[in-house]
């Protein structure tokens, strides 16, 4: 009987309550494929793409929920992170033959992450709002046109293919997967409740009150503007590897640049769930879309974002709020 | 040669500079950056050559029924959509809800009128002017003094009627307009009408100058918006010789440069203002509303 | 007792999840002037944005002439004639003078008479008219007060209220503008004058209330006090001057 009032009242603290249903809900993503064949399987592939999606939705809340600052510019880490991914696998720099090198994952993480911090430290420091978001659009499209420009790297327009005799099964991915969605979440997490976390509150409020109390905010910016480009950059490597075939129109497309926006915002900005919910949901939405109107599904989400602003800007978890006075009106 | 490379730079600037007089009236008021603008631009385009194609009505003639209906769309627009959202202390919300539309008005577009491109052939056209050696083309030409035309239409409504004194007044100081008993709802909205009625026009010159498909709003947005960072927020002159200015880069690096390195260094310049002189080159310093 | 043409009753007003007024009650008398006096961040400009409409109270009620006021937006409020001088004067500085003075009489109370306003704020103002066409911007701080002023005349107001008019102003521009006060009010326009300069204020109020991190601790008359050592507990470093 002990153990079980103690484990109540470990339970009472909500956080600890929300924690353990993410960890049995990913327990039981982790053992869906043991029950269910695993190849040409539909609920697999979808479960597949939402990971992905959960982590650059991630790493778009990171930045714009947590940091307050809108980045326009996910698609070009997304797309550097698989191009990286991609080169390092031609050119067999690491040598391990593995397909799911995690060395070669954590490099198509952080070479988007290093951009992020040589363009972040010059456009946080001098930009603020709107007009940081159109330094990142700016940037994003720079790049596009860099890698489309830099043929003998990149392929240009055509763009790089992965010898596809290495796939061997859905499962790697789909396991792969889930860790990366777990731990981009887990990252949000434990960023939130980090000091970091508490000055990017600080600022995300008030600014200027922050920085006169000797809050240094450049680096917290920067700091989660590279960690958003590294969950991007992940996501992007881990889609590549999927993909095959890398090039420009399938990972630097404006709806790189969209989807994260999308899926934060139907789940919720600034909360740990949030986006993992948003990206099930789009994911599914899309999945659903182009299974039965394909070519209308853009416009849903078109009408989807729209809707959700306008009527739940919050997302999906800030409906308990919504009637609260929480909303702070500019008069 | 070079002289033609500038010409053609300031004829086709000055459709850049309608769309970011446009959406510096958006700003102005409701302090967001709308995103849709090009797409808008590229609506009406559509709109253009369906009443061309359709009903035979000559591109110039459509003005009188496209700027209407642009300002209709705009009214509609913002108390459909934007009302709200406008009042909010995060803009961020606006800024969402115009990426949104965005999305859903090109993917419509899409679906409905087909990634084609599209122009319209006139029998004027191909009329070219060509005064000492430059080429002159007869619709780039009007469509520079439909631009100039609107651009002075905007700024007496804006200098001379009471309304436009209001909106000038509120993209100063919103709070204080509605100290004076000014809707700031009413005020919002004929900016943002105004502002998509810009987009008309420039949809309207857009469509007998270039081949258009729905893709291009996006790219159109954002040379807009480069405009409107290069000339700064706040006046109408400012914003025309923005787009005029980006019109002149544009051209200068595709005749030295080339291809597709124009476009990135329309980015680069843009970044670089954004960065070290983010009111343009004509705009007042923005406080921070 | 006159007739009141502004009654607050227990007032609650907040900002976001912060209380700002609790339970404020005060009264202006028609014809009057009423001065309501703090130190910095008592609440006095939320209190006027609540009168105005910018922000709704959470509780109480203010009444114009009886009525309810404080289920109007700003737009309404300042039909009723109630109108609002902002803190910093926050004039529209790329318009010029003449534009300013034909905004203040915007609405639709105020425009058939916006001929007749403009005749008497010139009268008030010289200054003003023979500036008339220059930016607002160019404007020294008094005439930018003024300005403001001037403004808010235009519109006829029935009630006016003041926030801050001497804010970084030298002594004799302070004392001008409190002359204007009482020459405003002796045109039968009741005045809400809102200060931190306590001396110069209670002077000139026929009734004030001392507004204390967001309680009404003290009212009476200007000259009551005037007298009462209480007052000067808000300002640190001040001391009364007789």
């Amino acid at each position: 009987m002990r153990y079980v009032s103690t484990a109540f009242g470990y339970l009472k603290d909500r956080r600890r309550v929300n924690v353990v249903i993410v960890l049995l809900v990913a327990a039981v993503l982790a053992l869906i494929p043991l029950f269910m064949s695993v190849e040409g399987n539909y609920w697999i592939y979808f479960l597949f793409l939402t990971f992905v999606n959960t982590v650059i939705a991630q790493g778009w809340n990171l930045v714009a929920g947590y940091a307050g600052q809108i980045s326009l510019g996910q698609n070009a880490f997304f797309g550097l992170g698989a191009y990286t991914t991609a080169l390092l696998w031609i050119h067999d720099i690491t040598k391990t033959g593995y397909y799911f090198d995690p060395v070669v994952m954590l490099l198509s993480g952080v070479v988007p992450a290093i951009l992020a911090v040589i363009i972040g430290i010059p456009l946080l420091s001098r930009l603020r709002g709107d007009y940081f978001a159109f330094g990142t659009l700016g940037v994003g499209q720079i790049l596009i046109v860099i890698f489309i420009k830099a043929r003998h790297i990149t392929g240009g327009a055509d763009g790089i293919h992965i010898p596809s005799m290495v796939y061997s099964s859905m499962a790697p991915y789909y396991y792969t997967g889930l860790l990366l969605a777990l731990f981009a979440t887990a990252l949000v997490y434990f960023i939130t409740r980090s000091k970091i976390g508490l000055a990017l509150r600080a600022v995300r409020e008030d600014e200027m009150s922050a920085a006169s109390h000797g809050v240094f905010i450049l680096q917290y910016k920067v700091f989660a503007f590279a960690v958003g480009a590294f969950l991007a950059g992940l996501a992007g490597s881990l889609y590549g590897i999927y993909l095959f075939h890398i090039n420009p129109d399938s990972v630097l497309n404006m709806n790189w640049l969209f989807y994260p926006i999308l899926m934060c915002v139907l789940g919720g900005t600034g909360t740990i769930v949030g986006p993992a919910i948003g990206a099930l949901f789009m994911t599914a939405l899309f999945s659903f879309g182009d299974r039965y109107f394909a070519q209308y599904h853009p416009i849903i989400s078109g009408v989807l974002i729209i809707l959700v602003m306008r009527f739940m800007p919050s997302g999906i978890i800030g409906l308990k709020d919504r009637f609260s006075r929480r909303t702070r009106f500019s008069l | 040669m070079l002289l033609q490379v500038l010409v053609n730079g300031v004829l086709f600037g000055t459709t850049y500079g309608i769309a970011a007089i446009g959406l510096s009236l958006i700003f102005g008021t409701m302090r967001i950056i709308f995103l849709a603008q090009g797409t808008f631009i590229v609506f009406f385009a559509y709109v253009c050559f369906w009443l061309f194609t359709l009903l035979g009505i000559d591109p110039y003639l459509s003005l009188v029924i496209v700027i209407p209906i642009a300002l209709l769309v705009g009214s509609l627009l913002y108390y459909g959509v934007f009302k709200e959202a406008a009042a909010l202390e995060d803009k961020n919300i606006s800024l969402l809800l115009a990426v949104g539309l965005m999305y859903l008005v090109e993917n419509i577009m899409l679906v409905v009128w087909s990634p084609d491109p599209r122009s319209i052939v006139t029998p004027y056209t191909t009329l070219v002017f060509r005064p000492f050696d430059i080429v002159l083309p007869f619709t780039r030409l009007i469509a520079l003094i439909i631009a100039l035309v609107s651009a002075l239409g905007v700024y007496i409504f804006l200098k001379r009627t009471l309304i436009g004194t209001a909106v000038r007044a509120a993209s100063e100081d919103m709070v204080s307009t509605t100290l004076m008993g000014i809707n700031p709802s009413f005020v919002n909205a004929i900016a943002f009408a105004i502002g998509i009625g810009m987009a008309g026009v420039a949809g309207v010159a857009l469509a007998t100058i270039f081949p258009f498909d729905p893709g291009y709003g996006f790219i159109f947005a954002i040379k807009a918006l480069i405009a409107l960072a290069l000339g700064g927020i706040g006046n109408v002159g400012g914003a025309l010789l923005g787009g005029i200015m980006l019109g002149l880069i544009e051209n200068l690096a595709s005749y030295y440069v080339g291809g597709g390195w124009a476009d990135a260094i329309s980015y680069g310049v843009f970044i670089l203002v954004l960065s070290f002189r983010p009111q343009g080159l004509f705009g007042k310093a923005l406080k921070k509303a | 007792m006159a007739n009141q043409l502004l009654e607050i009753k227990d007032l609650d007003v907040y900002y976001g999840d912060v209380q700002v007024l609790r339970s404020v009650s005060m009264h202006v008398e028609e014809g009057g002037i009423v001065a309501l006096v703090g130190a910095n961040g008592a609440g006095k400009t939320t209190l006027l944005k609540t009168i105005s409409g910018l922000i709704r109270a959470r509780k109480g009620e203010i009444l114009l002439d009886g009525a309810p006021l404080h289920t109007l937006g700003p737009k309404a409020v300042v039909d009723k004639g109630v109108i609002h001088v902002p803190e910093g004067r926050r004039l529209f500085s790329g318009l010029t003078i003449y534009e300013n003075l034909r905004l203040g009489a915007y609405i639709p109370r105020s425009r058939p008479m916006f001929n007749t306003s403009l005749e008497q704020v010139y009268a008030l103002f010289p200054i003003l008219k023979d500036r008339r066409n220059q930016k607002a911007g160019s404007l020294s701080g008094g005439e930018q007060q003024m300005l403001a002023i001037a403004r808010a005349v235009m519109a006829q107001p029935r009630l006016l209220m003041l926030d801050e008019p001497s804010l970084g102003l030298s002594p004799i521009l302070v004392r001008t503008i409190f002359q204007l006060i009482n020459t405003l009010n002796e045109h039968k326009t009741t005045i809400l004058l809102v200060e931190q300069n306590i001396h110069q204020t209670l002077k000139i109020a026929h009734h004030a209330f001392v507004l204390r991190v967001g309680r009404i601790v003290m009212s009476g008359t200007g000259n009551e006090l005037l007298a009462n050592d209480d007052i000067w507990k808000d300002y640190i470093g001040s001391r009364k001057v007789r």
